[in-house]
This record gives structure tokens, C-alpha cells and sequence, in this order.
């Protein structure tokens, strides 16, 4: 069973986890405290195909290809939340971006397969609690073969 | 004219309010302060993460006897039940004597 979409996102946790001083790196979980922070959760995105045109004799359980839109909230508190926020959204980016494991053998990009890995973006808030908040959160889009076959 | 600190602010803060040292521009001031800290969440995207709003009223005329001027405010340090603040901003709360008879609320965070 080789299920590309769920092993994404699981490595994507294991990534996150590895971005200095980040404190607690979690999945879907949409409840935290300030003791947690700094945070980095993963929380699952669509999926679509473009398959809603295909009227081809194609039968349904050929390999077809996907495209997913995790989202990656990261969130701090200190005196320096703005830098603080930058600071983990570049080590987040280039962690995503550069990591072998998921371009080689889960996404397959480049040489490895047809697949792909690109960041979309990103979107901030701030505000005032015990101190200053700041928070972001991050869009990537994940192209991949589904191929029912594997399921 | 009822004096509303006389009859309503003087008894609340004799019963609620706390015993705080304003470090400010002018010195450092003995005061008394209501501990007016909430609940705070911030919500992004899915996540909603739970924090404080920490904040603390005070009487107008109280700081103003003790030469604590409304500009020296802003920046002040505030220390009351174990803990110690920064002043990051302040709201002015009118009484039916007017603002300079009536209570700020202080705006507070964690102080560096």
C-alpha cells in the first residue's frame, strides 16, 4: 500500500519538527497555548485532479495526477515576534523545498518522476496577548501520480 | 454634585484593588491597581492558539496626586501580584465627574 498523499503530509511533520527552536510540531491540531509556542503544525489540504474534463475511454482506475494544497501555521510570542516569524518561515520554505526524502522517493520530482513540490505563499497576523503574537501561514502545492492500484 | 470616587471607585479598590509600584519617567510610584487580566486567543486560518490579555485599572486622580502625568504612562513599568509589566498602551474610561476623576485601564505585556 503506497499512499503518497498521506505520506506527504506525515514527512512534512517530521520536517517541521526539524526547524530550530520550534517547540511543538503537530498535525490538524487546531487548539494551542502560549507554553506550546513556538508552534508548527501541519494541517491537511484539498486534493484535485484534473479529471473532471477527461471524457476519454480511459478506464477509472488508471494513474492520474493529483495536486494538494497543504497549509503550514507557524506561530511565535516574544518582543521580536516579526523577525522570529521570518526566521522560521525561511528555515520552513528551504526545509520543504530541499528535502530528499520528500522530492525523491514520496513526490518523485525532477529525474526521480513527473511529479512537483512549489511554495504558493503566504499570509501573517499579528496581535497583542502577554506579548506581541505573530503567526503565519504558508501554502505549498504537492503534484503526484495517484495510482489506485497502490492504494 | 455626587462624587462618584467617593461613593463607587474608592470602595471598589479598597475591596478588589491590589498593591502595585509604578516605575515611570518621574520616579516610582505606590499605587493601587484592579488586576484586570483576560483570557486571549488568537485565531490563523484552522489554529487558535490561547494566551492572556494581561491589563490593570487604576484611578486617574490617584496617579495624578502622585505627579503621574497621562504621557508618562506609555512605557511604564508596572509590578503587582508577583509579576511585572510594561505599559503598551492605556485607555481613559470616563466617570459621570469626568475623565480626569474617572480610571485607566492599562494595557500591559510580559516586560523584557
Amino acid at each position: 500500500m503506497i499512499d503518497v498523499r498521506e505520506n506527504v503530509l506525515a514527512r512534512l511533520v517530521v520536517i517541521v519538527a526539524t526547524i530550530p527552536n520550534i517547540k511543538s510540531a503537530q498535525r490538524n491540531n487546531v487548539d494551542m497555548s502560549e507554553e506550546q509556542l513556538p508552534a508548527a503544525i501541519v494541517f491537511d489540504g484539498d486534493e484535485e485532479t484534473d479529471d473532471r474534463s477527461d471524457v476519454s475511454m480511459r478506464p477509472p482506475n488508471r494513474p492520474t495526477l493529483v495536486t494538494m494544497l497543504p497549509e503550514i501555521v507557524i506561530a511565535q510570542q516574544s518582543d521580536q515576534a516579526g523577525s522570529d516569524i521570518t526566521t522560521l518561515r525561511r528555515e520552513l520554505i528551504k526545509r520543504v523545498l530541499y528535502d530528499t526524502e520528500l522530492n525523491n522517493n514520496i513526490v518523485k520530482t525532477g529525474r526521480n518522476g513527473n511529479g512537483a513540490i512549489r511554495y504558493l505563499g503566504c499570509q501573517t497576523d499579528v496581535g497583542w496577548m502577554r506579548s506581541l503574537h505573530g503567526a503565519l501561514r504558508a501554502q505549498f502545492m504537492f503534484k503526484y501520480v495517484l495510482n489506485p492500484a497502490d492504494l | 454634585m455626587i462624587d462618584y470616587n467617593a461613593i463607587l471607585y474608592d470602595p471598589v479598590y479598597a475591596e478588589l484593588g491590589v498593591p502595585a509600584m509604578m516605575t515611570h519617567t518621574a520616579g516610582v510610584s505606590e499605587i493601587t491597581v484592579i488586576d484586570d487580566t483576560r483570557t486571549k486567543s488568537l485565531t490563523t486560518g484552522s489554529l487558535e492558539t490561547k494566551s492572556v490579555g494581561p491589563g490593570a485599572f487604576a484611578r486617574v486622580p490617584e496617579l495624578t496626586s502622585l505627579g503621574v502625568d497621562r504621557s508618562d504612562y506609555d512605557g511604564s513599568l508596572l509590578s503587582f501580584n508577583g509579576r511585572i509589566w510594561a505599559i503598551r498602551s492605556h485607555e481613559l474610561r470616563g466617570s459621570p465627574n469626568g475623565e480626569d476623576q474617572g480610571e485607566v485601564r492599562f494595557l500591559l505585556k510580559a516586560s523584557a
